[in-house]
């Protein structure tokens, strides 16, 4: 179950989610890739009223 | 030259399949369990996800709480080695009308394409498994394709607690088309655990569209009691309607063909997975070409804590949490640390997994 999604960059410019899930220490770098099952869960995520964390690369 | 004299020509007889009989008339990939990348248990699953054994998914919802994992349960004399074991831990007797459990396969449409769906020639499919459940009873297998729509058989676990084999025959479907390209066209699924959104209805055993109601009419429920154990293996789905003998696979080709959705780099103290440069003082970077074309770009999936990655440069070691991807494709990805490293712009060294270090990429469906 998805815990967080934040939105990665690299030289100021959004390139992957990073996904991490409830009682887990795993987590996702997430392409942005519409075929990837991971982004599309996050696009449901999202769709139910969840929030991505989004610093604009100020990590 | 040679000559060959023949007094007849006759018709072939006995069994046959006319299609993909090479190497590849299983449209299910893993089905003896034997490939499990992922680790070969996992304990708690109360949701969906891809557990144990390779390329098999778990629907779930609100089911009690299992634990998943490669067995060596396997039926007598039958070649096979592993199987999955789904083993319930925390019951559930009184299922919420939306409960459900089940463990699938979903695959590529453009693999599929010579079902010929939706034409008068489409080709009946059948698949063949071996099943072993503390419970027994009636138990729900289902197709469902890329248009939502569904064909639901049921078969009979007998005799508790042992093996028995079991073969279902769809009907091909005349109706609709399956995507020819890389995402889900097809799934397979085995029917654990159905609340009465499922079961409220008539079982569709013709295809048509998907009525929720109508998918898993009769599903006994395998959540009610802590004892429940059940047993998957030899799975194997085919176009036509028999069954033939099980295709077992060499373990190299098995693993190809499950590399193609998850990956395994490594896990655990000392495992070698790339080499990399600091970009920075403070920020290493390291591409990985992935050992097989995957379906679709990948994610990285990776266990992050205190000092599970190292990177051994310039005599010495530093220690960091995690990567991430910066890009990824279906034949590479670039991964960086921008976080917690420390070593000098230019510096080259080798990336191991340290302790409880996991490293791996998922492309699966």
């Amino acid at each position: 179950m998805i815990d967080t999604v934040t939105k990665n960059y690299l030289d100021g410019e959004f390139v992957s989610y990073q996904v991490t899930y409830v009682n887990s220490n795993r987590v996702k770098s997430v392409p942005l890739d519409e075929a990837n099952s991971d982004y599309q869960a996050i696009q449901e995520w999202i769709q139910e009223g969840n929030t991505v964390i989004d610093n604009g690369g100020n990590n | 030259m040679s000559e060959l004299k023949v007094d007849k020509v006759s018709p072939r007889t006995g069994t046959y399949v006319s299609l993909n009989t090479v190497g590849s008339k299983n449209i299910i990939i893993n089905g003896d369990m034997s490939i499990a990348q992922r680790g070969t248990s996992t304990a708690s699953v109360t949701s969906s996800g891809y557990y144990a054994c390779d390329r098999w998914r778990t629907g779930f919802d609100t089911a009690g709480t299992w634990t998943i994992s490669q067995d060596t349960d396997v039926p007598s004399a039958q070649g096979f080695q592993k199987s999955t074991k789904i083993d319930c831990t925390t019951a559930n007797g009184s299922l919420s009308a939306g409960s459900l459990f089940y463990i699938q396969q979903i695959f590529e449409g453009q693999n599929l394409q010579y079902l010929k769906k939706g034409t008068s020639s489409a080709e009946s499919l059948t698949v063949s498994f071996w099943v072993k459940s503390v419970k027994t009873g009636t138990y729900i297998c289902e197709l469902k394709d890329d248009n939502n729509r569904t064909i639901s058989k049921s078969y009979t676990i007998d005799s508790a607690s042992t093996w028995e084999k079991k073969t279902i025959t769809f009907a091909g479907d005349t109706t609709g088309t399956i995507d020819n390209d890389n995402t889900a066209g097809l799934e397979i699924s085995w029917w654990l655990v159905a609340g009465t959104t499922f079961t409220s209805g008539t079982l569709q055993t013709s295809w048509d569209s998907l009525t929720n109601a109508n998918r898993a009419v009769g599903q006994v429920n395998l959540a009610d009691n802590t004892a429940n154990n059940f047993w998957i293996t030899g799975a194997q789905l085919e176009a036509g309607t028999t069954a033939s003998d099980f295709e077992f696979l060499p373990y190299d080709v098995n693993l190809d063909r499950c590399l193609r959705y998850y990956e395994l780099v490594g896990s655990g103290l000392g495992i070698f997975f790339a080499n990399g440069h600091y970009y920075t003082n403070t920020y290493i970077r390291t591409s990985y070409k992935y050992r097989k074309i995957m379906r679709t770009a990948p994610s990285l999936d990776i266990a992050s804590g205190t000092s599970y990655y190292r990177i051994t440069r310039n005599g010495g070691t530093d220690y960091f949490d995690d990567l991430t991807l910066s890009s990824s494709a279906d034949k590479s990805g670039l991964l960086i640390n921008t976080t917690d490293v420390s070593g000098t712009a230019g510096q080259t060294g080798d990336l191991r997994t340290n302790t409880n270090g996991y490293i791996a990429f998922d492309a699966e469906l």
